[in-house]
Order: C-alpha cells, then sequence, then structure tokens
C-alpha cells in the first residue's frame, strides 16, 4: 500500500514535471479573436505567390493557402522530420526515389466552394515547370528552376498525384515545403491571384484595401477540423519603420513582420513593454559579394579572393548587425540551417581567420595580381539603394580600402539592380540573398549554376556543377552532407560570391499570441490555423 | 468677369497640356519600368518573359502612340488601368483623393487660424517680448519639416502614454470621434508649419499697412484700436496673406508625402511616391494631372477672391 501511494506520488510529481518544463502543453487553445499583423509593405503583386520571391507577398498569403506538405507551424526547425502533410495526407517515395507519390485529402474545398483534387495539383507543377502541354503560363516564374528534375506529373486519381523524376532527387521534398510552393485552383486564372485570393487555406481573403490592409476571415470549411482558432485577421500595411514599430510598441499591432525587428530595435522593444515575447531566429537570408567574373579585374581569382580575405565578417556583424547576424558560408549555419559548415571548416575559409592574418593575405594577393599601394585597384561598389544595402557596402568599401582597393558607392534604384546585376553590368556589389528554403538543391541551382540568371557573379565551374548533381541525388544523408560541405567550401575558395553573415530575426509577438512559432526561415511559417489569442 | 474666367480656364487648360507632355516624358526618361521592378520581385530578368510583358502591358508601342492613347483615355474619363494592381487607375485613385483633402483643409484650417491671430498680435505687439516669443514660434515652425514633427509626436506619445492614432485609416462612417483623433495630430503638425509662413506675412504685411496715412486717420477719427487693426488695417493686409494660403493649399495636396507616411494615411501623394517607385505610369500620369488641375483651379479661386476682398481689383479689361 505504502509503496503504490509512493509510485502514485513520484507519478504526480513526474506529471507535474511534465506539465511544468512543457508551458504550451499547460495551456488549451481558445477559439475566437482577431489578430493585427504587421505588413511592411502592400503585397508587390497580390496573391501571385508563384510570380515573385518577395516575402512582402509570401507572408500575408500564407493563410489564405495550403501546400501539399509543410513544416510543421508549431516547430521552430525545418527539417525533414518537421515535415508534415496539409494536402497530402500521406506520401511515399517509390522506384528508388524516382517517383514521388503524394496521397491527396479527400472533402478539402477551395474558398469558393469547388473540391479539391489532384488535377489542381498537376495543374499547379505543370504550370511552375513550365511543362509543354501546362494550361497556363505565369507571367513571370522565378522557380522554375526548383522543377527541371521532374519528368511528369501525373493525376492516378482524383486523390492520387504521382511526380516522376528524371533522377533521384531527395531534396525536392523540402522545397515542396516552402512557403513559395502554394497549390493553385485549376479553375482560377493564375492573373486572378493578382487581385484577390482562392485557396483551400485556414482563412479566406476578405477584402484587400490598396496600400491599407489585408483583411481575413476564418475559412469555416477548413479540412482541420476546429482550425482556425482565430476569427480574423488583418495585415496592416505600414510603410514607414518607426510608425509600425510604434504601433507593435502601441499594441495596435499583435504581431510584427518576419524580418523586420533589428536586435536593436528588440531590445529598445523589450525595454519599453517588457512584456513582449522575443524570439531570436534565422532569417535564411545572407549577406554577400557578387563580383563580375566575366570582366577585369575580378575575373581574375586572385583579386576575388582577395576581396574575401579583406572583409572582416566579425566586425560587420558588430558594426552593422550590432551582433544580429552570425557567420557562415553558402548554406545557413548550424543551429538555424541543416547544412551548415563545421565551426572548424568555417575557420579555415578566406576572410574567417584572424583579422590582421587575412588582410595580410589580402595585400598579398592583390601584390600577386600587380596591384600595389602605388598602382591601387579603382572600382565600382554598386547596391540598391535601401539602407540596409547602402549600410553594408559602406563597410566593405571601408574594408576594401585597407588592403589597397578604393571603391566608390554606386546606388541602384530598384527598378535598375536585378537586370544590371543579371546583366553583368557591374563590377562588385554589396547584395543580400534570400533562401526560400534550407536545401542546397534550391541554393546552389540558383546561385551558384552556369547559366542561372541569379547567378549574378557569372560564376561557372565543371567542378561546382558535377559536385551540385552529385549531391541532388545522393540518398545517403551523411554522404549528402559530406558533398554540400565540399561544395561550401569549393565556391568560397573560388569566391564566386563571397558570404559574410546571415542575418537574424528578433521576431515579436505580444504575449497574448499563442502558438505563433516563428521558423529559422522567414518564408515558411505563417500559416495562421494553430495561432490562437489569449485575452 | 466671365470673359476673365474663361481665358484664366483655356490658359488652364494649355497649362495641363504642357504638364502632360512633361511628366509623361519625365516618367520615361527615368530608369527601368513596370516590367523592370515586375522582375526584382522574382529576383530575375528574363528577356523573352520580359518582351511578353511589355506586349501585355501595351509598353511595346511607340512613345508617341502610348501619348496618344493616354490623351485619348483622358478625354473619354477612361484612366487606364494600374500596371502593379492591374485594376481600373480611377478604382484605386478615387479613394485616396479624400484623405488627402481633408489634411490638406484641416491643416489649412489649423494654419489659418493660427497664423492670422499670432500675426496680427506680434504686429500691433511689434518688438515687445510677446512679439519675440510668436517670432520665435514661427521660426522654429518654419525650421521643423512636419514629418519630424510628426515622427517626434509618435514617438513622444507612444513613449510617454503608450498610444499613437490609429495606423489604419478609419472613414467617418465608421468611427467619427476615431476618424476626427487621426487626423488631429497630422494636421497639427502640417498646419503649424503652414501657420508659421501665414504669421509672418501676416505681421509684415500688417506693419506695412499700419504705417499708412488712412490708418492714422482712422485713429485721428477716435476709432478704437480693435476696428481700426481688424476692419481697416487688416483688411488692406490681407491680399498677400490669402496668395500665400492658396499657394499653401496647393502645395499640401501633393506635398504631404512624408506625413501621410509617418501617420500611415491612405492619401494621394503617399500614393504618387509609390506609384512613381513602380514606374505605374497611369497611376502617375493621372495623379500628377489631378494635383495640377487643383493647383490651377485654387490658383483660380485666389486670384477671384482679390475681386471680393478688394473693390479695387476688376477683371475683364
Amino acid at each position: 500500500m505504502r509503496r503504490s501511494r509512493i509510485v502514485a506520488a513520484a507519478l504526480s510529481a513526474l506529471a507535474l514535471l511534465a506539465v511544468a518544463a512543457s508551458p504550451s502543453s499547460a495551456e488549451t487553445p481558445k477559439s475566437g479573436g482577431h489578430l493585427n499583423l504587421m505588413q511592411r509593405e502592400d503585397l508587390s503583386q497580390g496573391f501571385a505567390v508563384h510570380e515573385t520571391s518577395t516575402i512582402a507577398t509570401s507572408f500575408p498569403s500564407l493563410p489564405c493557402f495550403n501546400n501539399l506538405i509543410v513544416f510543421d507551424q508549431t516547430k521552430r526547425a525545418e527539417t525533414v522530420e518537421n515535415l508534415v502533410g496539409e494536402l497530402a495526407e500521406k506520401w511515399s517515395w517509390q522506384d528508388n526515389y524516382r517517383n514521388l507519390v503524394f496521397f491527396l485529402r479527400k472533402n478539402v474545398k477551395w474558398h469558393d466552394g469547388q473540391p479539391f483534387t489532384s488535377k489542381d495539383v498537376k495543374f499547379t507543377f505543370d504550370m511552375l515547370r513550365e511543362a509543354p502541354d501546362a494550361p497556363a503560363k505565369l507571367r513571370i516564374n522565378p522557380r522554375k528552376d526548383w522543377y527541371t528534375n521532374v519528368e511528369a506529373i501525373e493525376a492516378a486519381d482524383p486523390y492520387t498525384v504521382v511526380f516522376r523524376l528524371k533522377r533521384p532527387q531527395p531534396g525536392l521534398l523540402v522545397m515542396l515545403a516552402s512557403g513559395y510552393t502554394p497549390i493553385y485552383a485549376a479553375h482560377v486564372n493564375p492573373a486572378a491571384y493578382r487581385t484577390g485570393c482562392i485557396g483551400t487555406g485556414p482563412f479566406k481573403m476578405k477584402e484587400w484595401r490598396k496600400g491599407e490592409f489585408v483583411d481575413y476571415v476564418k475559412n469555416p470549411d477548413y479540412f482541420m477540423k476546429g482550425r482556425p482558432y482565430l476569427d480574423s485577421l488583418r495585415y496592416v500595411v505600414i510603410k514607414e519603420r518607426g510608425t509600425r514599430t510604434a504601433a507593435l510598441q502601441a499594441g495596435q499591432l499583435d504581431v510584427s513582420f518576419p524580418g523586420e525587428t533589428t536586435k536593436t530595435a528588440a531590445e529598445q522593444l523589450k525595454k519599453a513593454v517588457p512584456g513582449l515575447v522575443i524570439t531570436p531566429v534565422a532569417q535564411a537570408v545572407s549577406d554577400n559579394i557578387i563580383m563580375n567574373t566575366k570582366k577585369p579585374p575580378f575575373d581574375n581569382l586572385k583579386v576575388r579572393l582577395a576581396v574575401s580575405y579583406a572583409i572582416d565578417r566579425k566586425a560587420l556583424i558588430s558594426a552593422v548587425h550590432q551582433g544580429g547576424a552570425v557567420p557562415g558560408a553558402s548554406q545557413q549555419p548550424k543551429p538555424y540551417g541543416v547544412w551548415g559548415l563545421l565551426d572548424k571548416d568555417l575557420i579555415a575559409l578566406p576572410g574567417y581567420g584572424k583579422v590582421e592574418d587575412m588582410k595580410a593575405q589580402a595585400r598579398k594577393l592583390l601584390a600577386e595580381a600587380g596591384i600595389t599601394p602605388q598602382h591601387p585597384l579603382k572600382v565600382e561598389m554598386s547596391t540598391r539603394a535601401i539602407a540596409m544595402y547602402v549600410d553594408l557596402a559602406s563597410f566593405v568599401i571601408n574594408e576594401l580600402k585597407q588592403v589597397g582597393i578604393e571603391a566608390s558607392l554606386k546606388q541602384v534604384e530598384t527598378a535598375q539592380w536585378h537586370p544590371m546585376a543579371t546583366r553583368g553590368e557591374y563590377q562588385i556589389g554589396a547584395n543580400l540573398t534570400g533562401l526560400g528554403v534550407d536545401e542546397p538543391d534550391a541554393n546552389y541551382y540558383e546561385n551558384y549554376a552556369c547559366g542561372s540568371p541569379r547567378n549574378y557573379s557569372q560564376y561557372c565551374s565543371e567542378e561546382v556543377m558535377k559536385l551540385i548533381e552529385q549531391q541532388s541525388q545522393e540518398l545517403n544523408p551523411q554522404k549528402r552532407l559530406a558533398l554540400v560541405s565540399t561544395l561550401q567550401k569549393k565556391v568560397e575558395a573560388d569566391a564566386a560570391r563571397p558570404l559574410l553573415d546571415w542575418r537574424l530575426d528578433y521576431f515579436t509577438v505580444w504575449p497574448h499570441v499563442k502558438g505563433m512559432v516563428p521558423h529559422d526561415n522567414i518564408y515558411n511559417f505563417g500559416r495562421m490555423a494553430d495561432v490562437w489569442r489569449d485575452k | 468677369m466671365k470673359t476673365y474666367i474663361a481665358q484664366r480656364l483655356g490658359i488652364g487648360l494649355l497649362t495641363l497640356l504642357g504638364m502632360s507632355i512633361v511628366i509623361f516624358g519625365m516618367l520615361r526618361l527615368a530608369p527601368g519600368d513596370i516590367v523592370d521592378i515586375l522582375f526584382s520581385t522574382g529576383g530575375y530578368v528574363n528577356p523573352v518573359e520580359r518582351l511578353a510583358i511589355e506586349k501585355e502591358l501595351g509598353l511595346d508601342r511607340p512613345v508617341w502612340v502610348q501619348y496618344v492613347e493616354w490623351m485619348r483615355q483622358i478625354l473619354t474619363g477612361d484612366l487606364g488601368k494600374s500596371y502593379r494592381y492591374d485594376l481600373p487607375a480611377w478604382e484605386i485613385i478615387r479613394p485616396l483623393i479624400p484623405v488627402t483633402l481633408e489634411l490638406a483643409i484641416l491643416s489649412l484650417i489649423v494654419s489659418v487660424a493660427l497664423g492670422v491671430p499670432l500675426g496680427v498680435i506680434s504686429a500691433v505687439r511689434q518688438d515687445t517680448p510677446l512679439d519675440y516669443v510668436l517670432r520665435v514660434f514661427s521660426l522654429a515652425g518654419l525650421s521643423m519639416p512636419s514629418f519630424w514633427l510628426g515622427m517626434v509626436i509618435i514617438l513622444g506619445l507612444v513613449a510617454w502614454i503608450g498610444w499613437i492614432p490609429p495606423v489604419t485609416y478609419v472613414r467617418p462612417s465608421e468611427n467619427f470621434w476615431l476618424h476626427a483623433v487621426q487626423f488631429a495630430l497630422p494636421s497639427l503638425a502640417v498646419g503649424y508649419r503652414s501657420s508659421a509662413l501665414i504669421m509672418r506675412i501676416t505681421r509684415s504685411s500688417l506693419l506695412e499697412v499700419m504705417r499708412e496715412d488712412y490708418i492714422r486717420t482712422a485713429r485721428a477719427k477716435g476709432q478704437s484700436g480693435s476696428v481700426v487693426i481688424w476692419r481697416h488695417a487688416l483688411q488692406n493686409a490681407i491680399l498677400p496673406v490669402v496668395t500665400v494660403i492658396g499657394i499653401e493649399f496647393a502645395f499640401l495636396i501633393g506635398g504631404l508625402v512624408v506625413t501621410e507616411t509617418v501617420f500611415n494615411l491612405p492619401g494621394l501623394a503617399r500614393f504618387l511616391v509609390e506609384a512613381i517607385l513602380w514606374r505605374d505610369y497611369p497611376i502617375v500620369q493621372n495623379l500628377v494631372m489631378f494635383i495640377a488641375i487643383v493647383v490651377i483651379v485654387s490658383n483660380l479661386v485666389v486670384d477671384m477672391l482679390y475681386g471680393f476682398l478688394d473693390p479695387r481689383v476688376r477683371y475683364g479689361h
């Protein structure tokens, strides 16, 4: 009897401990209520997520849509283990990773009442990969490269879809979970998403008042019973940063915009409103240097390497980001990303060692390239005329000056930046790159592959292409990780696009906002189905 | 009078035609177009897709054809389609007009209500401590940009009382008092700057008039000081003030960009800047034409007012 009492007491204590260790388990979600979310600028192309690569479109569109699969919205890490089904109930790799089969949910309805079927999935992905017989075409298709390995999409029956691949590509699954991979309705013209939204998501778009806000109401027919918890959402467009922060501080906004809150701003907010919940997460956005490898002087590897050696990454993180960034190579560093290099490998890369040694190495390389204090190198540093770009470029210019490269700043308006970079009409540039998903395929095919329009440095290496292809089809995770590691070291050793740092976000919500878990990638969270209001 | 108005309207039409050519040309001279911006949001450029979009938007046609098409649209009351939003331009512009007009009118009321009486007091109490205080007050108003003042107000309010006016536009029909609160602070910020100018013009103009013989005569006839100032002096000193008010109103219609941005009001000026950045030609062209019309009409109204305020001013001869 006594023994059973002890066991019972121990079990009770364990149960209490478990509850204490997991605060969310103690909180029962409440239904109802409304949230105001911050929106940095108006939606650039409405809800046409497939036609943009900007978070200004993807974040406020997330509640409208669903993917086949998605990163678990209640978990921060974006790993294969955290993939969960949305429109697909189950999925499986078949035929040695040549076929990816999705088994779809039944009884899912579009917001206009039409049934969701495999036809919609086929429509979406045929359009994205620009299949010859695709019934629709996108005006702009920024992620076509993601699907080059898809040979065919087959709608075997209304609730089964098969992705037939040219070769195995395990990373495809992760790309399908991105916030940039929603399913469009086959019965809706893709152009109509620029002005409205017909999705299957937890919220229905009620009104988009241009330049003011986007209103959503709960989708009563959402396929997940009991979700969403909230009745409505409003994404409030506020262009002025000071006003945005003041609105959050004053409680007019409940949730900040992903990637918006710097470390300094977070510290000020916390001081003003101690109750605010601030979560430091990675943005999946890197600062990097693009150099035109097709034209002198940056067609010379020694000059490119000198640039990479010259820039003190730690000083950059401290001066420009006030500590709100982390060093890393071309994949987001651990623990924020899956593929980041180990510290010992990172330290061995150009620009990551002792500052004096790195600067000396830069001067030596420049001297070997015929650049001396008597014959300094004069270049034009291009960057977008946006404060965050200009701050970065100004810092880099100062670093380059210390090794004998005199760079003048050229601010380029947004309208001209990408045409200029794509056409290679620049010498050297300070750039920011966001990765839609932490997956080497998405990164390397976009930014480092020969001929890719986003390979602004126009860097092209046979060895790198081989590595990209090899890692892409490697089925053994450990072997793939090793290949990606080699790839990262190689592109940094070639100064293809020297990485400077990865930005952090200090995602802020009011304490009554529950279930809103920011991810280490600003593009892939915000579905809002699991978010509730404790007030 | 009718002939004068007809003449002025004719000149106004010619001015608008000139404006249309200038704004159309300037926009095309600016580097990049909407297609570049659209590709910017995708982070790449594809020449084939680029040509297709240019064709879709009619940007592949010769520039003069685009101009003639725009003029034809204006004459038929069709303002074209926004490139960015893919919606009729008028549908986008229409809700912006009342916001800016209301802010401009309220700001003007604040500026006149502050500027004219303070200018009169400053002139009447010339070189007294009160005059010095008021002159410093007006100089401060001229030195502080209204957007800076607006930002200081917002940051001050949030820091001291943890409150700021609503950041989402509240229509008067939705909640009149909240609407009034929302417009009060920006009107005060903008009105204060304008009042400084009006006050200085009122003061200098009044000082000049008060040295005139007829003012001395009025005083000699035993009229009270206030009657002399408000009925005789101010009436004659008001013409330059009216001119400034007219200019200020015209300026406010297109010049409230930063105030609208800071207070997050969906007005014309803020939207105009956004449309320029997006090279949304139909929106920019038509908004600028609207602002030009307001400037022309407000100048005409001011000129007409001269006739009512000063019987010596006659039109048509």
